[in-house]
Parts: structure tokens; C-alpha cells; sequence
């Protein structure tokens, strides 16, 4: 009578512990939810692992991981320089740190075009395996304390779990894809690249390239957009605003017939755009070409409410002053 | 109240300096941020003014939190217009990432370490 009273206790007391380890399980996975994803799927056409075993290390200094993550990829892409070099650029020492606006920002004073991945686990794989170290931002403090921390993923080895991590001190640290994850969550998947400017990261979308693209544009030198917006506009051939920049770094250094010969093309493809009409009048009224000129200003002008009226009405006028000035 | 206003504008104008040349490109010829930000002819002068100002606001803390006007200036021309803008007035409040030192001391990371790993 006792006895099956207690064996009924154990067989509830193992009823709640169970059910307990089952709802941690849950809860840790429902942590990780793109690693559980990979478990269901893994993503088409990337290898199980690979290892950029060339990327440099740089052991950070106190609290300067953003220069030193910064310069390990950099380095990678061509750029000779140091984490010292980098700190005057993207750390603040009342914050302690590296702001992510920074580390994109500073990439493109050395004409680099720093992208920011999806914040997807798939992407960062894809990224490495085509040979592009990633940056991650990863908050490795655990519960209330919060350590923002960069990091550089420089591989991974999917059957045996690990992702490999340029990491503060560690010139390899192999790290559990679940703690990973965890880890990287926190940040909402922030990764960044730093490419050169002509090479297009393997997960780019249009879009997201272009404005990657027309930020560098800013601080950048001529060359490296001009680079930058030709391999753009070889992948994504319809892309207008590819062919307005490279128009303009045509136009910028004096070689007009190549500057119209892309707007040519952009013209074809876009013929409502009045940025591309505008500027391709302009230039063959530089040219000389007055009278080809006119009629494409004519066409710009059509939609009277475009927000480029007014700089298409100033071409008119200019071209105009000019064919009177030759009659 | 004079010194705060100096102040401000100074920054106005160095940060005009900085920004002046990307506003415009040759003269007649539509530069490439304008053709890829501008999307309706309201948008084109109010987004102009708003990110003038956000940017000599975000120099403007940046020089608070100890840096010189000179590196402050050009650190923040090299951000995007909408990078500035979602920067402004939240210098404090974004992650800065900077201690190396990896405190994964969660007993669950130990069993978890064990229990799966990917």
C-alpha cells in the first residue's frame, strides 16, 4: 500500500522533471532559431566548411576590437592598414567602443564599400565560403551584463559544429553555432563586409549594393567609384543610378564621349528618366552638340512636376544661351 | 547664450565646408545622391535642410564625447544621409562594441556546449 504510493511519487516527480528538461530544450532552441533552421535546411550550393586561413590577425587592444576587426578585413581586401591607424576613425573613447555606423563608414574612407548583410545565418555562410571575412557584432555579456563585442567570422565546420572567429586575443576561436548564435542575436544579426570596390558581395541584393555603393561614392577617390559603379551595372544592367554615377565620374574628368555613351545606353533602357536626360543633353552640349541636345531637354521636360524640373530647365537655358551665342 | 550660438555655428560651417562639394556636382549635371535619394520635388530641398542639420547635430555630439572638430567632421561626412539620420540624438543609446573579453559563464552554455552544438 505504501510502497505503490511512493512508486507513484517517483513516477510523477520523473513526470514533472522531464517535462521540465523537454520545455529547457524548447526554450534553448526557440534561442537559436537559425541554427535550428540549418537543421531543416541547409542552404543550396554552400560547402559544409571552409576556412579563409589568409585573413590576418590582429590582437585588439583594450577596448579596441572595432580598429582591429576592421583592419583584419580590410587588410583581406588590399587596404595596407593598422587597428592604430583605424582608431582615430571609429572608436570613441567616452562610449568605449565602436559604433556600427563607424566601422561601416570608416571602410569607405580607404575605398571600400562596406555592406551590411541580411541578418541571416544562410548569408554569413554564403559570404565566407566565397571568401569574404564577416564582421559580427555580438553582445557576449549573459543576462543583465551587456558586452558589445566585434568579431571577424573567418570559417566554419558544420559537421563538427564550430564557427571559426578572429576574436579579441584569439587568433582562432572555434566556436558551438548555437552559442554563436546566441550571441549574435542580441546585435539582430549585424554583419558587415568590407569589399573592393569591384567586387560584389556573393548575398547582394540591387538595392542594397547601389546605396553601399553611392554611400563609399562620398568619401571615396574617383577611381574606386567608377569601379564600383561599372561592376554594378554589369551585374545589374538596368540599375539608372549606376549609370548616372559612372556618367559622372566620366564627366568629372573630362571624358565626355564616355560619359555619353552610358547615358546613351540608360537612355534606351529609361526613357523617362530625367536625371539621365538631363545629363546626357548637358554633355553633348559640352560637346558642342547643341542641336542633339535640345530635343532630349524637350523630352526631360515633359513631366512638369518631376522633382528634377528645375535643374532641366536650367539645362535648356544653357543650351539655348549657347545656340543663339553660335548663330 | 552668444557662446552657444558661436558654437552652433561654427559647426554649421564646418560641416558646410565638409558636405558642400557631394551636394552639388558640376553645375547643370544632376549628381548621383541627389538622383538616388530624391524621390518627389517636396522630398528635394526638406531632405536636404533635415540632413544638413542632422549632421552638424551628430558632429556636435561627437565633439561632446571628446573627439576634435576635425576627426568629428570628417567621421561623420563619411556616413550616409540615412545612416546620419538614424543616428541623430542616439549616440549613447546605440551598441558600441568594444570589450574582447568573452563572459559566457552560463551554466546552461556548459551543458548546452555538450548537449548540441549546432
Amino acid at each position: 500500500m505504501r510502497e505503490a504510493a511512493t512508486r507513484q511519487q517517483r513516477a510523477r516527480l520523473a513526470g514533472v522533471l522531464a517535462l521540465l528538461l523537454l520545455s529547457v530544450l524548447s526554450g534553448c532552441a526557440s534561442l537559436v532559431p537559425q541554427t535550428m533552421g540549418l537543421r531543416e535546411a541547409w542552404p543550396a550550393g554552400v560547402p559544409e566548411r571552409t576556412e579563409l586561413a589568409r585573413v590576418p590577425f590582429f590582437a585588439q587592444q583594450d577596448y579596441q576590437c572595432g580598429p582591429a576587426a576592421l583592419a583584419m578585413t580590410m587588410v583581406d581586401s588590399g587596404v595596407q592598414v593598422t587597428p592604430d591607424l583605424l582608431t582615430g576613425q571609429v572608436y570613441l573613447p567616452s562610449r568605449q567602443g565602436s559604433l556600427q555606423v563607424e566601422m561601416l563608414a570608416a571602410a569607405r574612407r580607404y575605398n571600400r564599400i562596406s555592406y551590411q548583410l541580411a541578418p541571416r545565418l544562410d548569408d554569413l555562410l554564403r559570404e565566407v565560403s566565397a571568401g569574404n571575412p564577416v564582421i559580427v557584432l555580438q553582445d557576449t555579456g549573459a543576462g543583465p551584463v551587456v558586452n558589445w563585442h566585434y568579431a571577424v567570422v573567418i570559417g566554419y565546420d558544420y559537421p563538427a559544429g564550430e564557427l571559426y572567429l578572429r576574436s579579441g586575443d584569439n587568433s582562432r576561436l572555434a566556436i558551438p553555432f548555437t552559442v554563436f548564435e546566441y550571441t549574435w542575436r542580441k546585435s539582430g544579426y549585424w554583419a558587415m563586409l568590407t569589399m573592393p570596390p569591384d567586387r560584389i558581395p556573393a548575398t547582394a541584393t540591387e538595392k542594397g549594393y547601389q546605396s553601399a555603393v553611392s554611400a563609399m561614392e562620398r568619401v571615396g577617390e574617383p577611381w574606386a567609384a567608377k569601379n564600383a559603379y561599372t561592376a554594378l551595372l554589369e551585374r545589374w544592367p538596368g540599375n539608372v543610378v549606376a549609370s548616372i554615377g559612372l556618367a559622372n565620374q566620366y564627366y568629372a574628368q573630362g571624358e565626355l564621349p564616355l560619359a555619353e555613351s552610358v547615358l546613351r545606353k540608360a537612355a534606351h533602357k529609361h526613357p523617362d528618366s530625367v536625371p539621365v536626360l538631363n545629363n546626357l543633353a548637358h554633355t553633348l552640349s559640352d560637346l558642342g552638340r547643341n542641336d542633339e541636345a535640345l530635343p532630349l531637354i524637350e523630352q526631360a521636360l515633359r513631366p512638369s512636376d518631376d522633382p528634377f524640373a528645375a535643374a532641366a530647365r536650367e539645362t535648356q537655358a544653357l543650351i539655348l544661351q549657347r545656340m543663339s551665342r553660335n548663330q | 547664450m552668444t557662446r552657444t550660438f558661436k558654437n552652433m555655428l561654427c559647426h554649421l560651417i564646418a560641416v558646410a565646408i565638409f558636405i558642400a562639394p557631394f551636394q552639388t556636382s558640376q553645375a547643370g549635371m544632376i549628381g548621383t545622391q541627389q538622383a538616388a535619394s530624391i524621390t518627389t520635388s517636396a522630398d528635394a530641398d526638406r531632405s536636404v535642410v533635415i540632413n544638413f542639420l542632422q549632421r552638424s547635430q551628430t558632429v556636435s555630439e561627437f565633439q561632446s564625447l571628446g573627439l576634435d572638430a576635425e576627426a568629428a567632421t570628417s567621421r561623420v561626412a563619411a556616413m550616409s544621409d540615412g545612416e546620419v539620420s538614424a543616428l541623430a540624438g542616439k549616440i549613447n543609446a546605440v551598441p558600441a562594441g568594444g570589450d574582447g573579453l568573452v563572459v559566457l559563464i552560463l551554466v546552461v552554455f556548459i551543458i548546452w556546449y555538450f548537449a548540441f552544438r549546432r
